[in-house]
């Protein structure tokens, strides 16, 4: 009772707060939440990899940014209606690409890994800058039509959550499944994974197409948010942020890259109202997290969490 | 019937023969230990059986089937299976889950996305007889890194039994053990050895539990299999007390 009460209270929490906003939410906090819940799904999307079982990507960009332009690409070419669609094309486009890049890719051990996926990403990156006559090249691709339904920011919130929320339910089934504790494992002891009869190349690239499927649906939704996309959705800073977001929020926790994002954009919104130098704030934030709480935000508060109930304890036993 | 046949198996790291025309077969149901000095190559064996590394050269067969150079996932399904030197573990995770992840992928169950891993009845109940059999009941809420060293050889044995092996390899089972745990384990390995009817092989430097438990005694020197047999015939044998100790101390 009391177990199931603390699985469930981070959903709890998540519906309230996110599901409030579209009640009580003024334009630009709905404008800043689309963001938070979108790059959320990517965080948690790529947690998958690197949390779950210890592959640390720098190229997620490459899907996120893929999603992106096919669901802009397409809105642009055969019309809003299409948007609908397109999102659902994107993330099987990404598994094709992603097993492409998988096989090639996973095979390597860890920093080879991390290398190959940066530059598959840099390379997409290049194409779409340089492919100018068919990707709008810097400029990006404007004015993507979109439904009539979900013409207005708040609509279009709505729509991102509940799409965000039927793939974070996913994501988080797939924690608790059985080829969840695989990919933990994996992390832990590769070599112990394969004396148990199982194939860690295959569950690793299982793990690779789900986490690149998800992260082009949530470049597909943010398409639509400013109706604008651009060649910077591929470019390492992009994965970079990602990486930092997760680990800022605990990328030991489920939720825990979700709140990273949350904090982040937060804190890029509020500082970023008071002085251009806002990176200059959050990477001190960044450098104390890192250095004193490597857990990041979820392990700070659980470990205060376990404080109180060592504190309540003792009242108990004089 | 032979459970397990090598023969003429070779390998070389660099210029070092570490597995030299190594022949032999071990029976059904045998107890057999591998025994050795240090850089005899009794991991590399066990290595080399198991699918971890591949030999030079050589035939490795089970069952009557040759597995020469197949995977290590393939031979766990085929009932080879091994527990390590050093205990390899999922660290991080409670004992039970250890369990529960061997028994997940004894059960096929590996590859399920999104259903909870608890829904399975038959993997809960096989993990608390291994459980239960290997006397870690009571332990099971903690996490790997939490128990004694003696227990987590004794937890890597349990994952190993786990996935019901027919051939059941342990690479030194009782090192750095104290003297109790040693006792203990070596009860332990004869009597799940009896109980699930295995053909087991076991390297190990002590030789109180060798000629304690073995049935059969192979002795590797450089990499040569220079003597077997039972422990009255090895501690006999001129070619052991010459080639491994030197002198007469068995």
């Amino acid at each position: 009772m009391n177990n199931k009460l603390t699985t469930m209270a981070p959903w709890l929490a998540y519906f309230l707060i996110f599901g409030s906003l579209i009640f009580v939410g003024g334009d630009h906090t709905i404008h800043i939440a689309s963001q938070v819940i979108i790059l959320g799904l990517f965080a948690i999307a790529f947690n998958v990899l690197f949390g779950t079982t210890g592959l640390l990507s720098f190229g997620q960009a490459i899907f996120y940014g893929l999603g992106a332009y096919i669901t802009g690409m397409m809105a642009k070419s055969f019309g809003g209606d299409f948007f609908v669609w397109a999102l659902l094309i994107a993330p099987a486009a990404a598994i094709v690409l992603s097993v492409l890049l998988g096989v090639l890719s996973l095979r390597l051990s860890d920093v080879y890994f991390t290398m190959l996926t940066l530059a598959f990403a840099q390379l997409a990156w290049g194409i779409c800058v340089k492919w100018s006559s068919f990707t709008g090249g810097d400029d990006g691709i404007q004015a993507i039509p979109k439904p009539e339904l979900l013409a207005g920011g708040l609509n279009y919130y709505i729509f991102s959550f509940v799409i965000v929320t039927a793939c974070l339910y996913l994501l988080w089934r797939l924690d608790r499944s059985p080829f969840g504790s695989v990919l933990k494992g994996i992390r832990q002891n590769p070599t112990r994974i394969s004396f148990i009869g199982m194939n860690v190349f295959r569950h690793k690239l299982l793990a690779y197409m789900i986490s690149s499927c998800f992260t082009a649906i949530a470049g597909g939704l943010y398409a639509g948010i400013d109706k604008s996309i651009h060649p910077d959705m591929f470019v390492w800073t992009m994965s970079g942020s990602i990486i930092l977001m997760t680990i800022l929020g605990g990328m030991r926790s489920f939720f825990g890259p979700l709140i990273g994002v949350a904090v982040f954009i937060l804190l890029e919104d509020e500082i970023g109202r008071a002085t251009q130098y806002w990176s200059f704030v959050i990477g001190a934030i960044m450098i104390t997290v890192v250095l004193l709480f490597p857990k990041g935000i979820v392990g700070i508060s659980r470990h205060f969490a376990r404080l109180f109930a060592k504190k309540g304890g003792q009242r108990d036993n004089p | 019937m032979t459970t397990l046949e090598l023969r003429q198996v070779n390998k070389h790291f660099g210029g070092l023969h570490v597995s030299k025309n190594i022949t032999m077969g071990i029976e059904q149901g045998e107890l057999t230990a591998i025994i050795g000095p240090n850089g005899a190559g009794k991991t590399t064996l066990f290595n080399e059986i198991t699918g971890y590394i591949t030999p030079d050269n050589g035939g490795i067969f089970f069952n009557g089937v040759e597995i020469t150079g197949a995977e290590p996932e393939s031979l766990v399904k085929m009932g080879i299976v091994r527990a390590f030197q050093v205990a390899s573990l999922f660290i991080d995770e409670t004992v039970y889950d250890n369990l529960c992840l061997a028994a997940l992928a004894f059960h096929g169950k590996n590859w399920n996305i999104f259903t909870n891993r608890s829904v399975y009845k038959n993997v809960e109940e096989h993990c608390r007889f291994i459980l239960e059999r290997l006397g870690l009941s009571g332990k099971e809420g903690l996490k790997a890194f939490e128990l004694s060293h003696g227990d987590q050889k004794v937890l890597d044995i349990a994952i190993a039994l786990t996935m019901k092996p027919k051939l059941l390899l342990l690479d030194e089972p009782t090192a750095g053990m104290s003297p109790d745990e040693r006792v203990k384990m070596t009860h332990l390995i004869r009597a799940i050895h009896e109980e699930f009817k295995l053909t087991t092989i076991f390297v190990e430097h002590d030789m109180d539990m060798v000629f304690g438990i073995a049935d059969n005694i192979r002795v590797l020197v450089y990499g040569e299999l220079i003597a077997e047999g039972n422990a009255e015939e090895i501690q006999k044998n001129p070619a052991v007390i010459e080639a491994y100790l030197g002198h007469e101390v068995l």
